[in-house]
């Protein structure tokens, strides 16, 4: 009888010692099949290892959107649509799992310090001339993106390639108007039939007309039917490259800067 | 010179069809949808007639006169969705379906309601696979027939809206859930379900228009010991999908019904069906009596990638060969258009009318030769079309007056992705996914191929790949629209814009004409508003 009440204890120690070690077991597990999961699911916004690109950095100990479990489950569930985040497949809910321990697992890590100085960023952007095209905090003109959310929607390897190069990482629309996806600030040359030359930004474009904003930050409509030549320039933006104007210094300081700018007035 | 004497005699004959058929106005017996083709002032089933080429022979708006065309007008849907639905009009009223199942018949003089109809739908309603939208209804003698979310199909009085019968098609707790028109035929309707993505074991049903009464039901993947059944593997047949959620086609002097199948369950991982998943992706040719299968053409064997071919199936008659053939053809979700002998279903054509990636070419009986490395991948794989296919529901349209078959082209590739998939009824069943590669990289087009060839005649490109359902006419012009809201008309000859419009949203309806008083009229949804158009 005692033999057997032994057993059954030890049965029991048994029991309650093998879930704890498989659940580490399964956690490590989950965290490795959720990396594999990113790698092909999420890595083209949100770059390697979560550090950020087109879409936010994820290696932060909260995330905005997804400060809980629960929160993520649902972002990665069914998306942002209107920010620009797909819910780019539907998951079984054990691959649910395996994608937020790895989302999860990025917060986790200590992050490199920035490389720049954000005040000195900011010196820098008023240096510049920045705010003559962009807005922060409500401040600055309107020709180019908004900036001040930018260090929580964008990477700093982006943000980075932005100044140095803006045309290669041109912005993609988030909504349907003129189409999802579409390059957003894409340079448009319109000549009409008489000569004269209109050049801007696309806001907006259907099947048999286009609108554009010109660099006084004025509005023009056109029915291509009655111009002679519409050019998109996808390979240029209507900004300037810095790479050669600021020092590698005053670059990582803008970049440090520009990342620091969340939305939180 | 002679298209005006044309128009004029036509317009007679649609006049003079006019008073005919008051007699017996409203009321549409099997004979009439026969003959449809002889009262081109009506639109008696989802793309016409039977032969479902989406053609009108109204001449009144064509080339000359499209310029004038102006808002009649418009009538606002009622509940948020989306608008993709193809009306009918018998002898003065429009039939039209709003989502997710509602069935609303208009005055086609004022475009005031005449009475609505909209089912209970459960809160707890299953639709996966789809938005929960309607294509339209069907009518046979007074009678309506709508498919609903919620797996019924319902008859409805169609002077009142009254329900006369409302039977189950399948368990929408498992699943199963209906979209599309049905089709009528001699005393029975026909409907498809929807649900592969739950692993539903799809079939096509058949009903006593009078009672909704079962007449038959052919299933679209075989059980064990059936033929085909060794194309799945042990056990996969159970949950093969194979859905049928498109409207057929009917040849009444074959008496043969034409009608389309979807793909294998689940969508993007075939570990557990290898074969060729009969009869998935497929047309079936089957007695409309008993529903027995007469002949079958597999378009994609062992679809991996969710390309349903559940398009259009055009019926037309065109010479090849130094004779004239009974032809089927349909432009593919996988990006080739097809051209069959609709009596025996031998191949006769086959080209890509779109980019795709994923196939050397057809052989000589119309199966593809796959290249290696299409398959989904964990880390994904690219390759067109993309997941929603260089066609999907939306129609094409054939016209007899050119033999031009006109469709809207989708250029656009997905980075497919495999996953798990796991079983369990009334929930996703799909193994994985896709991203579809958008913005400036996609486009758009429409394109007027040679019926019997596939050969390209003309394109007029679109800014982006859209759901744009097409109608052509014996006006000489082709309509459509666009995903930015336009809504516009094209020379079906060499494809230049004639007219155009901003409806101010997606245009994802099917576009159909009609006349009444002796004017003809084209009408089309846009978001949540039906426009009607006639000449000013």
């Amino acid at each position: 009888m005692s033999t057997n009440r032994l057993c059954a204890g030890a049965l029991f120690l048994a029991l309650a010692v093998a879930p704890q070690r498989l659940n580490a077991a399964q956690a490590v597990s989950d965290v490795e099949q959720g990396k594999k999961l990113f790698q092909g699911l999420c890595v083209t916004c949100h770059g390697f290892d979560g550090t950020g690109g087109e879409g936010p950095p994820l290696n932060r100990p909260k995330l905005t959107s997804a400060p809980d479990e629960e929160s993520l489950r649902k972002v990665i569930s069914q998306g942002i649509p209107n920010r620009g985040m797909p819910r780019v497949r539907l998951l079984t809910e054990n691959e649910l799992r395996q994608l937020v321990s790895y989302v999860r697992s990025l917060g986790q890590v200590s992050q490199p310090a920035p490389r720049g100085n954000a005040q000195k960023g900011s010196e820098v952007y008023g240096n510049a001339g920045c705010a003559s095209c962009h807005i922060v905090n409500g401040q600055g003109g309107s020709l180019g993106p908004a900036l001040t959310e930018i260090g929580r929607l964008r990477g700093p390897q982006y943000l980075h390639q932005a100044v140095v190069d803006p045309a290669a990482v041109l912005p993609r629309g988030t909504l349907a108007v003129p189409g999802r996806g579409f390059t957003e600030f894409l340079p448009v040359l319109v000549i009409m039939r008489g000569g004269r030359e209109v050049r801007g930004v696309r806001i907006n474009e259907d099947v048999f007309t286009i609108q554009l904003r010109d660099m006084t930050n004025t509005f023009h409509s056109f029915r291509k039917s009655e111009v002679e030549t519409i050019r998109k320039e996808p390979d240029k933006s209507l900004m300037p490259s810095y790479a050669k104007r600021l020092n590698a210094r005053e670059l990582d300081d803008l970049v440090a800067f520009l990342s620091s700018l969340r939305g939180e007035l | 010179m002679i298209h005006r004497r044309f128009s004029a005699v036509s317009t007679t004959v649609v006049l003079l069809l006019a008073v005919t058929t008051s007699r017996a106005a409203g009321q549409v017996p099997y004979q009439r949808i026969v003959r449809a083709e002889s009262e081109p002032q009506n639109w008696l089933t989802y793309g016409g007639t039977y032969k479902q080429q989406r053609f009108s022979q109204l001449d009144q708006i064509n080339k000359q006169t499209v310029p004038r065309l102006k808002l009649a007008w418009a009538y606002q849907i009622r509940q948020p969705g989306i608008v993709e639905t193809s009306p009918i009009v018998v002898d003065g009223i429009m039939y039209l379906t709003e989502p997710p199942s509602t069935v609303t018949a208009l005055d086609v003089r004022s475009g005031r309601t005449l009475w609505t109809y909209s089912p209970t739908i459960p809160a707890d309603v299953i639709v996966i696979g789809s938005p929960p939208v309607n294509r339209g209804v069907a009518i046979l003698d007074d009678t309506v027939f709508v498919g609903t979310v919620h797996g019924h199909l319902i008859a409805l009085d169609s002077r009142s809206g009254a329900v006369r019968w409302d039977i189950a098609v399948g368990d929408n707790k498992q699943g199963f859930y209906l979209t599309l028109a049905p089709l009528a035929l001699d005393g029975k309707i026909v409907v498809g379900v929807s649900g592969a993505e739950t692993g539903i074991r799809a079939y096509i049903d058949a009903y006593d228009a009078k009672t909704g009464r079962l007449v038959w039901r052919t299933h679209t993947v075989p059980a064990a010991g059936e033929p085909g059944a060794d194309t799945w593997g042990p056990s996969s047949w159970k949950t093969g999908g194979g859905s049928t959620w498109l409207t057929g086609s009917y040849d009444p002097e074959l008496n043969l019904l034409y009608w389309a199948t979807g793909n294998p369950a689940p969508d993007w991982n075939a570990d557990q069906r290898p074969g060729d998943n009969l009869y998935t992706d497929a047309v079936l040719a089957m007695d409309p009596a008993d529903g027995k299968i007469k002949w079958h053409f597999q378009f994609t064997p062992h679809d991996v990638h969710d390309w349903d071919a559940n398009q259009m199936l055009v019926l037309f008659d065109a010479p090849v060969g130094g004779r004239t053939r009974k032809l089927l053809a349909q432009a593919n979700r996988n990006a080739f258009y097809y051209v069959l002998d609709r009596a025996t279903g031998e191949f006769l054509a086959g080209v890509p009318y779109a980019k795709q990636t994923w196939a050397e070419r057809l052989d000589a009986k119309g199966r593809p030769i796959k290249r290696k490395g299409i398959e989904p991948s964990l880390e994904g794989t690219l390759i067109f079309p993309n997941i929603q296919g260089a066609a999907n529901w939306f129609s094409p349209s054939y016209s007899p007056r050119t033999g031009l078959f006109y469709q809207g082209a989708r250029e656009m590739g997905t980075v497919y992705y495999k996953g798990e998939a796991e079983f369990q009824p009334g929930t996703a069943f799909l193994g994985g996914g896709g991203r579809a590669v958008n913005g400036d990289e996609a486009w758009g087009a429409i394109r007027a191929l040679e019926g019997t060839t596939g050969k390209m005649k003309w394109e007029f490109r679109l800014l982006s790949p859209g759901f744009t359902s097409l109608l052509s006419t014996a006006g000489g012009l082709v309509f459509g629209g666009t995903e930015e809201g336009n809504f516009f008309a094209l020379d079906a000859d060499t494809g230049k814009p004639l007219w155009d419009i901003q409806l101010g949203a997606a245009v994802r309806g099917i576009p159909i004409s009609y006349a009444v008083d002796g004017r003809q009229y084209v009408a089309i949804a846009a978001g949540f508003t039906m426009f009607v158009f006639g000449l000013n």
